[in-house]
């Protein structure tokens, strides 16, 4: 009788959370109770970084993260963190469940981890306190934060815009003071943080929509029979449907909220122009044959 | 067992001498090799245990309150004190009192407290004719005011603990009336022994003297209105405004006031670090103990056992109040903040008290412990500068105790005085 | 044994120097992130990850000087009512167990150093195994004052006790 421990910075009840736990339980029901789930969540064992080399040493044995803390590591899973790589969360799933998805689980094994499943993280988009944005121009000059990564830096500044990288508790009231302008962010979060009363206009340009990952400690995994092994993948497989629908309701309720606030959203926009602006940032990340051939890949998936 | 092993172990380090942050340490990597897990997640959370931008404003204001006890921006915050309160019964008592406030706005550790107001107080109080024990209780029970107004490196501390999602701004302005209602009871209390004692009073040095003061006292007081609107504002990060205030310090003491040498300027920076290295290392290995109470799950057992015991918040805020304070007689305050803030904060939100409101309630709790014997910091600075055996410092040392205790009491049960403020600023 | 006390006194003192430096140093650098933001509205990347390296250094430095020096936090109240012989048994033996925590820090901070050498960090570019060479030269010193600590009491020499203000090493 085994128990997995798997760790995620979201709370308990989380789409993420709520996904991993119905895995345990389809675990626990396919092996007769020998395999089981322990989530802790509420980052409670650490935060991405630490409990991705906590992962990789075997101290737990399976990890919700975002891809972000992986792009260093990996160079497969800077691709989807690419601004605009995805023209929609459909055409993110078709990506991520066929031929490419399963070229970055892969790439995972070259470091003593084992992908198991792409959960979804929203698609994140720009709000801000000044004026609603409907065209590219609009973005000129306008301070946003963005999360502390050079790539998205440069994609902010790429758009005419100017980025400053800072925590994310700092950002409600950096906007109130005017320190920035606006910040990007998914639905879920642009309501739970209230970020909505302070920059009440939203435009959904989708810049990011970005998958997480749910990974196992390769030695955890070596550990099982062959048999249980699948039935884990498996039971990895058959958790995604469960958490994209888990994740839409969050998403509808959300968008629910934030609308009956009375935020300006902006949802039919051109994005023609922000794509064609983004030639140099995929210029300086997408560098190597392997990269770019799965950019092609993910363009020519309809 | 595994709870033994790590309970175990880190009490037989803690009585045989072993300093606290290699208790933790070590205790943790005997219950990991214990458990089978790799034992290198040990120093891996002891590594990014203080690898937290957030953590730089502990060194930075340490930084800064070393620099100003040494560049006499303390001295003069203390003379401007007794210009308003030194004509009051128990007179140098409620300057003592008043100048902890002062100084407590610009500096958050106790310890610095006791030693740069008292350094200058005691003698004064012992000279005008004072008992030697009052002037040094006063002392020691006053240097919580540091800890409860901002800034304060503790309350950071404790934020950090908590997994960081405490704000900073709102724990800062959340002490602040309990900090000003401590310094009120206890000038109260030492209204009533100076009338006992039969102690003098000063002679108000009248309006212009008060101006000279004052002006010679701004740019400490300024600093207080940079640091405090900095942070409140969300212009600044805390660590940013601290770094200002040390940036500042330094700008002031060695231009303005010409009062820091380069001797002074590397005794400071060697005392800071000193200072920092050691909270920060109990706070790094508080990170790998505080990972094992995790992956243990003895936050949600504990808070388990005390649903138990009672379901009324009332009884279990005096229960944790009663637990922190024994533990406070014994242990110095940033350990019991970080060891104690994973496993108690999830029990006082089960029983729906604020996390900003807790934070007030812990600091003041373990302030009071660090007057407090056997284990004392601040007793023990302040038993120093008066050159007083601890006994007879707190033989009479109740009516303080007294003081601050009621206020503990007020500040648990009446949410308001600490939540109002802060309110304010949503 | 004066010769090595000598000796490890330097390095202590070096080690108290380079920290302060490293203080000094995080100052200026947070002191230039803020002037670039509020003054010249701009943001630079690296000063705030360099900076919490450095702090690294300082924290695992300056620890290890506590160790010399003895100005780290302790409790020792059992102590008072044990024999001088005992005391000086159980001393050495919370010596020995730092020690073996300062091999630790090597050991394990080297492993982790090896894991993550592939690594890019993020703003400075840099292999991630720096983020753990702190802590192994941490180890390193924490283990060398613990050792000289046992020798020092051994050879009967005054060993800086632990909590106390004033310390009796140089
Ligand atoms: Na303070
Ligand atoms: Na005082």
């Amino acid at each position: 009788e085994v128990t997995l421990r798997s760790s995620d910075t979201h709370p308990d009840g989380y789409p993420t959370v709520a996904a991993v736990n119905h895995m345990g339980d389809l675990l626990e029901e396919r092996t007769d109770g020998r395999l089981c789930i322990e989530v802790s969540h509420s980052a409670q064992l650490g935060q991405e970084k630490d409990t991705i080399e906590q992962t990789q040493f075997g101290v737990i044995d399976m990890n919700r993260v975002s891809l972000g803390p992986f792009n260093n590591i990996i160079e497969e899973t800077q691709i989807p963190s690419l601004p605009y790589i995805f023209r929609s969360v459909e055409h993110m799933h078709k990506v991520m469940d066929g031929p490419v998805g399963d070229q970055i689980l892969e790439a995972f094994s070259d470091h003593d981890l084992v992908g198991l499943a792409f959960f979804d993280g929203g698609s994140r988009s720009f709000y801000n306190s000044q004026k609603p944005i409907n065209s590219i121009e609009d973005l000129a000059g306008l301070k946003f934060r963005v999360m502390q990564s050079d790539m998205f830096v440069d994609m902010v500044s790429a758009l005419g815009a100017n980025a400053t990288p800072m925590p994310y508790g700092e950002v409600y009231s950096s906007i109130q003071t005017g320190v920035i302008d606006g910040a990007e962010n998914n639905w879920p979060s642009y309501d739970s943080s209230g970020h909505f009363e302070v920059a009440q206009y939203y435009t959904l340009d989708q810049h990011l929509i970005v998958p997480e990952v749910l990974v196992m400690a390769k030695s955890s995994f070596d550990k099982l029979s062959a048999e249980d092994q699948e039935i884990v993948r498996q039971a990895a497989r058959d958790s995604v449907p469960v958490m994209r629908e888990l994740w839409a309701a969050r998403e509808a309720e959300s968008e629910a909220r934030v609308r009956a606030a009375g935020v300006e959203i902006v949802t039919d926009i051109d994005k023609t122009p922000f794509i064609e602006a983004m030639v140099p940032v995929y210029e300086k990340y997408v560098t190597s044959p392997v990269l770019q051939q799965m950019v092609a890949d993910i363009q020519a998936t309809e | 067992m595994e709870l033994y092993v790590l309970f175990g172990t880190f009490v037989f380090l803690l009585l045989i001498g072993t300093p606290v942050a290699f208790c933790l340490g070590v205790s943790s990597f005997a219950t990991v090799a214990y458990l089978g897990l790799p034992p290198v997640v040990v120093f891996q959370r002891l590594n990014s245990g203080v690898s937290v931008f957030a953590l730089m404003a502990i060194p930075f204001f340490i930084y800064a309150g070393d620099l100003m006890v040494r560049g006499d921006i303390a001295r003069r915050l203390v003379a401007l004190a007794g210009a308003f309160v030194g004509h009051l019964r128990g007179g140098l008592g409620q300057v003592n009192i008043l100048a902890s406030v002062m100084f407590g706005g610009v500096s958050g550790s106790a310890a610095a407290d006791a030693s740069a107001v008292g350094g200058l107080m005691v003698p004064q109080m012992k000279e005008r004719g004072y008992g030697v024990d009052y002037a040094v209780n006063i002392t020691v029970v006053s240097s919580i005011i540091a800890l409860m107004l901002p800034p304060s490196h503790n309350m950071i501390i404790y934020s950090i603990s908590a997994g960081g999602r405490i704000s900073i701004a709102d724990l800062f302005t959340a002490g602040i009336i309990p900090g000003f209602l401590l310094a009120m009871s206890l000038m109260t209390a030492a209204w009533f022994v100076a009338k006992k004692r039969g102690y003098p009073t000063e002679k108000f040095p009248g309006l212009a003297m008060m101006g000279t003061l004052f002006v010679s006292a701004a740019p400490g007081l300024i600093l207080v209105a940079i640091i405090f609107g900095g942070v409140r504002s969300g212009i600044f990060t805390a660590s940013e405004s601290s770094n200002i205030a040390v940036v500042y310090a330094l700008l002031i003491t060695f231009f303005v006031y010409r009062s820091l040498s380069w001797h002074d300027f590397v005794e400071a920076t060697f005392a800071a670090v000193r200072t920092t290295a050691m909270v920060l290392l109990v706070i790094g290995c508080a990170a790998s103990f505080g990972w094992l109470l995790a992956y243990l799950k003895v936050p949600a057992a504990m808070v388990e056992m005390l649903q138990g015991v009672s379901d009324n918040p009332i009884v279990i805020l005096l229960l944790l109040n009663v637990v922190l304070l024994i533990l406070g007689t014994f242990m110095d305050m940033s350990p019991l903040i970080v060891i104690t803030t994973p496993i108690f904060l999830p029990v006082a939100t089960a029983f729906g008290v604020d996390p900003v409101h807790f934070g007030v309630i812990l600091i003041l709790n373990l302030g009071i412990g660090l007057c407090t014997p056997p284990v004392g910091a601040v007793l023990f600075v302040g038993c120093a500068v008066g050159r007083i055996p601890i006994f007879d410092a707190v033989k009479s040392i109740w009516p303080f105790y007294g003081a601050a205790f009621g206020t503990l009491m007020l500040v648990t049960y009446i949410p308001a005085l600490s939540l109002w403020l802060p309110s304010l600023f949503h | 044994m004066m010769k090595i006390a000598v000796l490890t006194g330097l390095i202590g003192r070096a080690a108290l120097w380079t920290a302060g430096t490293g203080l000094v140093l995080m100052t200026v650098l947070i002191a230039a992130q803020v002037f670039w933001r509020y003054v010249l509205n701009d943001s630079i990347s690296w000063t705030e990850p360099a900076s919490v390296m450095i702090m690294g250094w300082f924290i695992f430095l300056g620890a290890a000087v506590g160790i010399r020096e003895g100005y780290h936090l302790s409790f020792d109240v059992l102590l008072y009512v044990i024999p001088h012989k005992g005391k000086m048994f159980l001393y050495s033996l919370s010596d020995l167990v730092v020690t073996c925590f300062g091999i630790g820090m090597i050991w394990f901070g080297w492993q982790l150093a090896e894991k993550t050498a592939g690594n890019t960090l993020p703003s400075l570019g840099i292999s991630g195994a720096f983020d753990f060479i702190p802590i192994v030269a941490g180890g390193v010193l924490v283990a060398l004052f613990s050792v000289e600590r046992i020798a020092r009491r051994a050879a009967g020499l005054p060993t800086a006790r632990f909590g106390d203000d004033n310390s009796e090493a140089t």
